[in-house]
């Protein structure tokens, strides 16, 4: 059993791109607590996230990495003693003023669930559930912008010739990539993924993982996932979490290889969680 | 006795006096259901439809009766199923959590559980004496007061079983909560809703203390809605009383057609359901 605690990292990161430190930072996070009711989850966070580049959330489960993911769109308004405190700046506004408006942060700031979840309506009226509400336009160029996103989110040649079926009939990997497409339709800046692959088989998996590269090309995207290996494959930055504090951030091959936090490195060799 | 043996036998035992339990209660149903066929089977014919209910000693239908149980019950959904949603999507969505919604939800379950009669005298007092006479208002707005808590609390329920996710991701895009609750809460919950209607229909179709209060009975056809107005089940319930062998026999046709129709809407209504759970 003594060689479990001697495993070498077998984690191979990938390259962080040259000039990804220097790339503009998109979100920053000041001084950050939350609290559900009394109890204290998130603790004195910050961190800066930079545009377009994937940056995950690594920790093992109740660290509260979800929680820090759901603050960036406001998603924990909905239900009641929740509540954040400090900044969130994104383009130099701090989200969380109360003045800020919640439905504008939310097209801003997309978010694709764990679970995915159609609409009960038509392919098409779940992608286009969103733009019709925001944007007015002709049929024909409602028409382009589902195509769009559905060409981002790499579901189109599969569903071209079924836009009028029910969602519901997809697949999981092909609903989850809907949800990509629903949360993309409205070109949004930030993209949040809450574990999105956790629900999907390896196949589904491996196809939103390469989505996910090619949507940092458009989006600053941040992804929560229970995976490291996923973690270390579609990210440039890492976060790793741990009750509720953020124990250590940087360039994910920095953290697979040289992690400089005791704890990082115990989670990260599977020593816990 | 071994242990064993000891355990085996109260097994059996326990089985045996759940499944004779079963049988006494089907039973009953059984024969109620029986009797309901065998007395109004042979006395349904076209004249039902066609011609009013007869004067004593005469043979007839109960066409009125058929009119005017369709219409009060078709005015009371449409008076008592709106209001029905729309008090169970607040309570659903708006206030879930609250002191509010807890203490509505107890006073639509007493109202659930109403006796229909004082839902009938409470209507007379209502709408009857300061009117001056029964109508067919009258009998709609007591039957509405029978489908508003069924709605309520159906409407409530299957919102509530709509997955806080499909919530979460529709509130995601920045829709506000009024288009995801139009165009997509009520989508998901919809033939749960539905449900709940036909099941208030199938309540109404057969209530008669409610009616007899309000919309009385009628002879003949009621020539508005501000007349006293013939429905079936208070006509059952005079020519069932009656010494007339006609009147009898109009009276298990007119049980059967209701018990029938209970049957078709009970069915349909768990159709919708099971459809639901299949494809939510």
């Amino acid at each position: 059993m003594s060689d479990a605690s001697i495993t070498p990292l077998s984690i191979t990161p990938r390259r962080i791109p040259s000039g990804a430190l220097e790339a503009a930072d998109k979100i920053t996070v000041r001084n950050l607590n939350f609290y559900y009711g009394d109890s204290r989850a998130l603790k004195d966070i910050n961190v800066v996230v930079k545009e377009k580049h994937v940056t995950a959330l690594i920790g093992p489960s109740g660290c509260g990495k979800s929680t820090l993911l759901r603050v960036f769109n406001r998603m924990y308004s909905i239900y009641p003693k929740l509540r954040a405190e400090g900044e969130v700046v994104i383009d130099a506004q701090n989200v969380l003023d109360p003045g800020y408006p919640v439905n504008q942060l939310r097209t801003k700031v997309g978010m694709v669930f764990q679970k995915p979840v159609p609409f009960p309506m038509s392919i098409f009226d779940n992608v286009a559930y969103a733009l019709r509400h925001y944007e007015r336009m002709t049929r024909r160029q409602l028409e382009e912008r589902v195509e769009e996103a559905l060409k981002s989110a790499a579901l189109w040649p599969e569903i071209k010739d079924k836009l009028g079926h029910s969602a519901l009939g997809l697949s999981g990997g092909q609903q989850q990539r809907l949800c990509v497409a629903r949360a993309v339709a409205l070109k949004p800046d930030v993209l949040l993924l809450d574990e999105p692959t956790s629900a999907l088989d390896p196949i589904s998996t491996g196809r939103i993982e390469q989505l996910i590269d090619d949507l940092k090309n458009n989006y600053t995207v941040l992804i929560v996932t229970h995976n490291m290996q996923q973690a270390a494959r579609v990210s440039e930055f890492t976060g790793f979490m741990l009750l509720g504090e953020l124990i250590e951030y940087g360039s994910t091959s920095d953290m697979f290889t040289r992690p400089s936090n005791k704890k990082t490195e115990d989670y990260i060799t599977g020593r816990f969680g | 006795m071994t242990r064993w043996q000891r355990r085996q036998f109260t097994d059996y035992a326990a089985k045996a006096l759940g499944t004779a339990a079963t049988l006494f209660g089907l039973f009953w149903l059984a024969w109620i259901l029986w009797t309901t066929v065998s007395r109004g089977l042979p006395a349904l014919k076209w004249t039902l439809l066609t011609q009013p209910t007869p004067p004593p000693g005469s043979d007839g239908g109960l066409a009125n009766a058929f009119a005017g149980s369709v219409l009060m019950s078709a005015l009371a959904v449409l008076i008592g199923a709106p209001i029905g949603i729309g008090a169970g999507t607040y309570l659903a969505e708006y206030a879930r959590h609250t002191k509010l919604g807890a203490v509505i939800r107890f006073v639509n379950d007493i109202l659930l559980s109403a006796p229909s009669i004082v839902i009938g005298l409470f209507v007379y007092e209502l709408m009857v004496r300061p009117m001056g006479h029964f109508s067919a208002w009258a009998g709609s707005v007591a039957l509405a007061f029978i489908v508003l808590p069924v709605v309520v609390r159906t409407t409530d329920e299957m919102l509530k079983l709509v997955p806080v996710t499909m919530r979460e991701s529709a509130l995601a895009l920045g829709v506000p909560q009024s288009k995801l609750t139009r165009q997509v809460l009520y989508r998901a919950a919809l033939s749960g809703i539905v449900t709940g209607v036909l099941l208030a229909l199938a309540r109404i179709s057969g209530e008669t203390a409610p009616v007899l209060f309000t919309a009385l009975n009628n002879q003949y056809w009621a020539g508005s809605l501000n007349e006293p107005t013939a429905n079936v089940p208070v006509v059952i319930f005079q020519y069932a009383l009656s010494p007339y062998e006609f009147w009898h026999a109009l009276a298990w046709a007119g049980a059967f057609v209701i018990t029938m129709l209970v049957l078709v809407l009970g069915l349909t209504s768990r159709w919708l359901v099971a459809r639901h759970r299949q494809n939510p």
